[in-house]
């Protein structure tokens, strides 16, 4: 009974704090779509912390083993993430090319491989670049 | 498993409190700062609209300090402006023909016609200026440097300089070169300063919803210091070549920031260099990412 009732809050809350995201920034994102988002394994292959905002260019696998080139969006810009403790030293020195990383990501609604990432995980199972979800700013459409 | 139900609880109750955020729920500045002396007529510091713990990000605002739009309540445009309204395609609100879009009549069109950034006009995607009133509603922090005869707003997204002239000048009735901040001068009324402006170029936009203004608008803008850490502001435009009636926005409640309240992972205190530049570098990243992402591949 515990057990269900833990679930049941636990969706509730979920629910909740995705509604609250998007009310809170009065619309979704418009480029890409959030209720499509999906996690996998990536190789770095370029990473520019630069305005208007830093980008990760990285390449998966998809299910036939051939590999995808993707092209990733990062909502918050420098000037945010060196107030977060992710200054640009640190941050290409977590995202050098080759590193192998766990990326969570909402493609673009075109179906073209460019999404907005949500998160970055390191092998170690760090989290990169984010205190807080790296796609809410995305989520007003465009630079923050 | 009462302590998961607990922090699930805590949970439930943090999410409640988002949501009245976002309906603009009332809420004082911070109690620790309730009996602080404070002068009516000094608006020095630095003030944010946003939400998040060191008053910058861009994203929501602040419980209670209003959305990111000028207003909901628009008056009807003229046949000039509906026409320069429709020629404007924004990014941001509610995208164009979704079911969201469709479910929510109650907001103003303005709210609920976002196309992706690739085939938008939003000057501000090729970093134009924002102009005042956009830079003000922008949730990035402001200061306010007050000197004798003049009062510099700064603000943090563009890292742009404004000047509110407040040596007795007027207005020029005419001028010959219109401006993207345009020309302002203020005056007290009461413990209100009440700042006029004019002469402004017509690129700008009134809010990142794409609502328009001639070059004939007259911006007034009032700012009420209600506490020691809290700044209000209205604003009026008064535009007759595109809305049929003068436009007041919403109430914009700015909070104030410590002095350390900006700092970067070097310990730097103060507004960051939040710049759309270098040009280059904005246009390889519309070119690799933002153009992509909405169907535009070069």
């Amino acid at each position: 009974m515990k057990t269900k009732l833990v679930n049941l809050l636990a969706l509730a809350a979920a629910l909740l704090m995705i509604g609250s995201a998007v009310f809170a920034h009065h619309g979704t994102g418009v480029s890409y779509d959030q209720t499509k988002a999906f996690t996998v394994k990536a190789t770095v292959t370029e990473f520019r912390y630069a305005n208007p905002h830093p980008q990760l260019f990285f390449d998966v696998k998809d299910d036939k083993g051939q590999v995808v080139h993707w092209s990733g969006e990062i909502a918050p810009n420098p000037a945010q993430l060196v107030q977060e403790g992710w200054g640009r030293k640190r941050s290409e020195a977590a995202l050098a090319a080759g590193t192998e990383v766990e990326i969570t990501l909402a493609p673009s609604r075109l179906g073209t491989p460019v999404g907005v990432i949500n998160k970055i995980v390191s092998a170690q199972g760090e989290s990169i670049l984010g205190l807080t979800p790296l796609g809410n700013a995305a989520a007003e459409g465009g630079k923050k | 498993m009462s302590s998961r139900l607990w922090t699930l609880g805590a949970i439930l109750v943090f999410s409640s409190v988002c949501l009245a955020q976002g309906r603009g729920r009332i809420m004082a500045g911070d109690p620790a700062n309730a009996n602080k002396p404070y002068d009516k007529h000094d608006l020095s510091g630095t003030w944010t609209r946003n939400g998040t713990p060191g008053g910058y990000g861009g994203g929501g605002t602040c419980a209670n300090c209003g959305d990111r739009g000028f207003s909901n309540d628009v008056p009807p445009f003229t046949p000039l402006g509906q026409k320069m309204f429709d020629a404007n395609k924004p990014s941001y609100g509610r995208n164009l023909g979704s079911p969201e879009a469709n479910a929510h009549p109650e907001e103003h069109i303005g709210r609920r016609r976002a196309v992706p950034p690739a085939n938008g006009t939003d000057p501000y995607q090729t970093c134009n200026p924002e102009g005042v009133t956009r830079a003000l509603i922008y949730p990035d922090p402001v200061e306010f440097n007050v000197l004798p005869d003049k009062i510099m707003q700064q603000f943090e997204w563009t890292y742009v300089t404004r000047t509110i002239w407040t040596d007795g000048r007027k207005l020029p009735d005419d001028p010959d070169q219109l401006r993207w901040w345009g020309y302002s001068t203020a005056h007290w009324e009461g413990d209100t300063l009440v700042v006029n402006s004019n002469g402004f170029d017509d690129r700008t936009w009134v809010d990142h919803f794409g609502y328009p203004h001639s070059t004939d608008m007259k911006l007034e803008e009032r700012y009420h210091r209600t506490a020691y850490d809290v700044l209000e502001l209205t604003m009026t435009i008064t535009d007759p070549k595109v809305y049929t009636k003068p436009w007041t926005s919403q109430l914009k409640r700015f909070r104030l920031l410590p002095k350390n309240g900006i700092k970067t992972v070097d310990g730097w205190t103060g507004l960051m260099e939040d710049l759309c530049a270098p040009a280059d570098e904005v246009e390889s990243f519309n070119k690799r990412v933002r153009d992509p992402a909405g169907g535009v591949i070069h």
